[in-house]
């Protein structure tokens, strides 16, 4: 018997895409949030949110995840919106857990009073992944409307103080660059894990008007500038020499995204809609919560023929052909919810993801030399070496 | 014998786990992979009242030596006792 979930998870996600199993979920329970973020890909107003559909019930996603475990789902993110906005949320957690099921959640951390508290304490999640959105008052309300940063950091450093599981997400723009070193200092006095993102997807869910553009977000240039910023300081700097010998050895970072797994090419390289999926708030089946298509109807036609075409129609879905033979590929993020975001097809070319990733290459490629000349990279990296093929 | 109402023990496509639920998650946030036989083991906590009721069952039910299965299924029910997951 042993104990090593990592290697665990990555396991089951291996053999779920092998055999076509759904061994993660996304279960996305509503799209009502407390904050009301500029960036957001999700959040309606009611008015559009009732216009759209409606939520499902407690029962309904208990159904559908009882549905998924007898097919092998292990692990589930509840997310919204604001999950923690729903009044059955404890309900619907308590039964998930009683499935056996791991189960993380993404939230903003601005919901939890004493009551959740002492309720997670009980039984804590895998994971808490909380939006860390800046480090005031005057820059979550630029940003969330809503002034709740003092509650949020509190909160967070109550649920680490508690023992339980917490990373930072941080999606940074211009509306919060300037915190980014108070976001820093946080991650390291309170010990915990930072993922810092400077590339925001186009809301196209919320309207596909968006498709191409987000107001929230960097131009392409200042994006690749504050990746490697983020990249620069959240690394200890041996790791941070070997990653740019990598990279500038035309060699694939080790360190990746781990729900999102993968590497460009012709088909979906990632998880989405192979071992994992997404369902809607109002009952949709995707790949991935960032995608408009394909999507299936477990309410209309039952989780399992909805996971089978799910799978069926992921498989066809065909990636930019020139992302095959770019010089930067080993560097790239670009996925199947990135290109139809920025294009409003699967193959097209997503100009923005090219020069942000170009530009950070060229930032790369500048460090590499001043650490070529300061020694390092002979000290740190000389066993990283480029891949034969 | 038998494992606390805290863990969930799962089968996934021929693999099995046990969930920490509960308490048990509040000390452990992780899973423990269990080998089949183990698997079979904790089922037979229901049905046997003990450990060596149990080891002759793994001696009818796999191909091995009564010797092997007495020690195989002595180590196992330690390495629950160790890891706290018995009531």
């Amino acid at each position: 018997m042993s104990s090593v979930e990592p290697i665990l998870s990555q396991y089951f996600h291996n053999k779920g895409c092998r055999l076509g199993l759904p061994v993660a979920g996304n279960f996305e329970l509503t799209p009502r949030c407390n904050f009301n973020c500029k960036m957001c890909y999700v959040h309606l107003s009611k008015e559009e949110a009732d216009r759209r559909g409606r939520e499902l019930t407690a029962d309904e996603w208990l159904g559908f995840a009882e549905a998924a475990r007898s097919k092998g789902l292990l692990f589930l993110l509840l997310t919204g919106g604001e999950p923690l906005i729903r009044p059955d949320f404890k309900y619907i957690y308590t039964e998930l857990r009683k499935m056996g099921i791991m189960v993380s959640i993404n939230t903003n951390a601005s919901m939890i009073d004493d009551d959740y508290f002492e309720f997670f304490k009980k039984d804590p999640p895998m994971r808490f992944n909380i939006s860390l959105y800046g480090t005031s008052d005057d820059t979550y309300e630029s940003l969330c409307g809503n002034r709740s940063f003092e509650k949020v950091l509190n909160n967070i450093k109550r649920l680490k103080g508690a023992g339980m599981a917490v990373k930072l997400n941080v999606l940074f723009g211009p509306s919060n660059v300037d915190d980014m070193d108070g976001i820093r200092r946080i991650s390291e006095e309170t010990g915990i894990p930072i993922k810092p993102t400077t590339y925001l997807y186009p809301p196209i869910r919320v309207s596909c008007d968006e498709t191409g553009g987000n107001k929230a977000r960097f131009s392409a240039k200042e994006a690749a500038y504050y990746d490697f910023v983020c990249d620069k300081e959240r690394f200890e700097h041996e790791m941070f020499v070997k990653r740019t010998a990598a990279l500038c050895r035309g060699i694939k970072s080790e360190v990746s995204d781990e729900e999102c797994d993968g590497v460009p090419s012709e088909g979906i390289a990632c998880r989405a809609g192979r071992s994992s999926f997404w369902m809607t708030w109002d009952g949709k089946m995707m790949p991935c919560g960032m995608m408009v298509e394909p999507v299936t109807y477990p309410l209309r036609d039952g989780f399992d023929a909805a996971w089978k075409e799910l799978r069926a129609k992921t498989e066809e879905i065909l990636m930019p052909a020139e992302c095959k033979n770019c010089s930067v590929r080993h560097a790239c993020h670009v996925c199947a919810a990135s290109t139809y975001a920025e294009t409003g097809r699967f193959d097209g070319k997503p100009q923005y993801i090219c020069d942000m990733v170009h530009e950070r290459v060229r930032y790369y490629k500048d460090e590499y030399k001043r650490l070529e000349e300061s020694g390092d990279l002979e000290r740190y990296a000389s066993e990283v070496k480029p891949n034969e093929n | 014998m038998k494992i606390k109402n805290d863990y969930v023990l799962r089968e996934i496509a021929g693999d099995h786990v046990l969930v920490p639920t509960g308490e048990a998650a509040a000390k452990y946030n992780g899973l423990f992979a269990v080998t089949e036989v183990g698997a079979r083991i904790i089922e037979l906590f229901s049905e046997c009242e003990t450990e060596e009721e149990i080891a002759s069952k793994i001696f009818d039910e796999y191909d091995v030596d009564e010797e092997t299965a007495k020690n195989d299924v002595h180590d196992f029910i330690e390495s629950l006792k160790t890891q706290d997951i018995l009531e």
